[in-house]
């Protein structure tokens, strides 16, 4: 039973004006919501695989005699070890720049001295013993000090775990107030036709008929102001990821959606669309259902 | 009356109220037969009216139990109740027509609301507006057209879908004797074919030009041929002519 729409006269309505700037308004937001959260997911498993996998030992300054010995030493035990499948002493050069942010440009003149750093990367599936590991640099460069980023790496993750959590609780907020405005719509709706819906129910039309002449004037609404919301919404998740490219380096990572994070992001207004009219539904028959 | 065979409509010892209030119904009992045509009359506010929701499906009984077609209205479930419904044509007292909607749109309501074709229903509608003189008004909004047109278009919309049991409440209010006149004499036409008729009215002249059996309301009772007067046992439901 298909029936024809517009029986019941919803499109005067003053609250149904309003339901396209609601839906687009909250659409927008949700879309930036969802984007926001995608980003951080995108950063968390960044920030896991750029720190994840890498180790960084730090041989204690020392004689300038003994430091390239202890260093060789140490640099030849990693390529020994399985597991590990990439090792590089970090020049001095580069250990400079690292501290300039706090010792200046003048690092090297200042003769301070330094410890020597070297960056291991660690195979995919390595089973590495750290503890082993660090007891046998220790011996060929006491005072050695293996770092797997792991302290750092777990509050980094956590960070973006909780932002990107937060995120997408605000896009579910956000679209519970959309169900909450459509609600308030549809009944208002409902009270100010009562006539016209109690004569549909006299005359036999099941709940699902009346429901439809609701359900198929929101999704009219609804769509166009999803459609704008999310319209704006993505145009603004466009632009910080055109020219949001240049603030990425370092630990900040690219803030870029993949095709399938777009294509989740386009389902977000057909999604809103469809619980609106699912609300839109359920709360018709949840009013006519007090009628005999 | 015993055992309801072929009572189109049975009310058993049916009480009624609104909400909380007092009761506006008493211990009414009566049946219907098929193809029946009853007038039922009784000053305003006797509960004609609520009578008539009770038989329309629009409001539940507060006690006793009404049977529909055969079935007891309280053990159907609700999506069956649509169903019933649509066996029923109601002309309500004010018509109730959905003001945006054309004449051939009001009376085609019934129709859609049970799935017919859309390619069918234009056809069926035209010709039944033809048959109340309403041929010239199809596209036509109720507020434009005059009360009588009104009352014809809301009996049409009655009809359309072929009622078993066709209820008007007050249908001769709004409209003069000759209009009146002309409207029951649609009524008994219908009636003629099969449809079970209750006409709900306080006029006095229209029961006395057409002579059928009379149903009266007061204070909530009803009395009629075949309805023990109140306080006399229980009341035996009244088998009323055909």
């Amino acid at each position: 039973m298909i029936g024809r729409i517009g029986d019941v006269p919803l499109s005067g309505d003053p609250a149904s004006r309003f339901l396209p700037w609601t839906v687009g308004l909250l659409v927008f937001l949700a879309t930036l919501a969802f984007a926001a959260g995608m980003f951080l997911s995108t950063a968390g498993e960044t920030w896991r695989q750029n720190l994840s996998g890498t180790l960084t030992i730090q041989i204690p300054a020392s004689d300038v005699a003994d430091r390239a010995a202890r260093l060789e030493a140490a640099t030849e035990l990693l390529r020994a070890t399985p597991g590990i499948v990439a090792v590089r002493q970090i020049p001095d050069a580069e250990i400079a720049t690292l501290l300039e942010p706090w010792l200046g440009q003048q690092v090297l003149q200042l003769e301070l001295p330094m410890p020597d750093l070297i960056d291991a990367d660690v195979g995919p599936d390595a089973d590495l013993d750290l503890e082993a590991l660090s007891t046998r640099l220790s011996r060929v460069a006491p005072g050695t000090v293996v770092d797997d980023h792991a302290v750092w790496l777990r509050r980094l993750t956590n960070f973006a775990a909780i932002a990107e959590t937060v995120s997408f609780a605000v896009m579910v907020v956000i679209l519970m107030s959309a169900v909450t405005t459509v609600i308030f719509t549809t009944r208002t709706g409902l009270a100010i036709h009562r006539d016209v819906v109690e004569v549909l129910h006299l005359i036999g039309a099941q709940d699902s008929y009346v429901a439809r002449q609701f359900q198929s004037h929101t999704f009219g609404l609804a769509a166009v102001g999803a459609a704008a919301g999310f319209a704006l919404g993505a145009t603004i998740v466009w632009v910080v990821q055109t020219y949001g490219a240049g603030l990425s380096g370092g630990l900040l990572p690219e803030l870029v959606l993949s095709p399938a994070q777009w294509a989740l992001l386009a389902g977000l207004p057909v999604a809103a669309v469809l619980l609106v009219v699912f609300t839109v539904g359920i709360t018709v028959k949840r009013v006519l259902g007090k009628m005999m | 009356m015993t055992n309801g065979v072929g009572d189109i409509v049975r009310f058993e010892n049916v009480g009624m109220r609104y909400r909380l209030g007092a009761e506006v119904l008493h211990d009414v009992s009566f049946a219907l037969k098929a193809g029946s045509f009853h007038f039922l009359t009784g000053p305003s506010g006797a509960g004609k009216s609520s009578l008539m929701r009770l038989m329309y499906l629009a409001h539940r009984p507060s006690r006793g139990s009404i049977s529909m077609f055969g079935r007891d209205v309280s053990t159907v479930p609700r999506a069956e109740l649509a169903a019933l419904r649509r066996r029923i044509g109601v002309v309500f007292q004010d018509f109730r027509l959905i003001d945006h909607l054309s004449a051939l749109d009001n009376v085609a309501l019934p129709l859609r609301v049970a799935g017919a074709k859309e390619g069918q229903i234009r056809g069926h509608v035209a010709e039944l507006l033809r048959w109340v003189g309403l041929d010239g008004q199809i596209d036509a909004k109720p507020t434009t057209l005059s009360g009588g047109e009104q009352q014809r278009v809301a009996i049409a919309r009655a009809v359309i879908a072929r009622p078993q049991v066709l209820l008007a409440d007050e249908p001769t209010g709004n409209v003069d004797d000759e209009i009146a006149i002309r409207l029951m004499y649609l009524l008994e036409e219908l009636n003629k074919i099969g449809t079970t008729v209750v006409v709900a009215t306080h006029n006095e002249s229209l029961i006395e030009r057409f002579p059928h059996p009379c149903f009266h309301v007061e204070g909530g009772l009803l009395s009629g041929p075949g309805i023990d007067p109140p306080g006399i046992g229980a009341a035996a439901v009244p088998e009323a002519p055909a």
